[in-house]
């Protein structure tokens, strides 16, 4: 239950940072409550799940989930550049932010 | 084209703030350091998005971040010093970096004009 937790944690982390994209499009109320409303529930569902997951996983599958997610729904939903290198790099990002918070 | 970039970087550096903020706060004035932490950190993300692909912005953001909190943890609050740790380090800020190199050439101009604001 707790892996399911924590999935939902980095799904609305994804919406969150959706909502970062929304606010610069269209500054509306709407825009705003899917941004604060995102990264809230994120950080609350985070939270849930590290009382069964140990920290570093539960931060290191989070920030996975968090920033792969918003990466491709950036590229096929809002237009955000497909360059191949591009995806390397942020691979090389995410593949590092992982592995960190997995040993720290 | 570096100032929205600049801006990334200062949004990482009060991310790493409030980061150690929430471990080590103590007392009102700490907390208070890491709530205005936070809010800058977030606002500058937001307003880099403006002109920079969202999710670029936020692979960086959260990159700088984690790389500036091990590092911190490492060095001021006595978290064993790791090679492995470096070296993650170090891969980081190469895609960082490429990251950037690739981002500001070929993007950032044509996003920049799609936003008619």
């Amino acid at each position: 239950m707790n892996w399911v937790i924590l999935i939902v944690a980095g799904v609305f982390e994804m919406v969150g940072v959706i909502g970062i994209t929304k606010v610069n499009q269209s500054p509306s109320v709407k825009s705003y409550l899917i941004m604060f409303g995102g990264f809230v529930l994120s950080f609350s569902f985070l939270s849930l799940a590290m009382k069964g997951i140990s920290m570093g996983t539960a931060y290191a599958v989070w920030s996975g989930i968090g920033t792969v997610g918003s990466t491709l729904v950036g590229m096929y939903r809002y237009g955000e550049p497909k360059d191949a290198r591009r995806l390397f790099f942020i691979a090389m990002i995410i593949g590092s932010v992982v592995g960190l918070k997995l040993i720290s | 084209m570096n100032k929205n970039w600049l801006l990334v970087f200062i949004a990482a550096l009060f991310e790493v703030m409030w980061v150690i903020g929430l471990k080590h706060a103590q007392g009102v004035l700490g907390w208070a350091i890491t709530l205005i932490a936070i809010i800058v950190s977030f606002g500058l993300l937001i307003y880099s998005g403006k002109k920079l692909p969202t999710s670029t912005v936020y692979a960086v953001f959260v990159g700088l971040g984690t790389a500036g909190t091990v590092t911190s943890e490492m060095v001021w609050w006595g978290e064993p010093f790791e090679w492995l740790k470096v070296g993650l380090i170090a891969v980081l800020l190469t895609g960082i970096i490429g990251l950037k190199l690739v981002t500001h050439e070929t993007e950032e101009t044509e996003r920049g004009e799609g936003e008619a604001k």
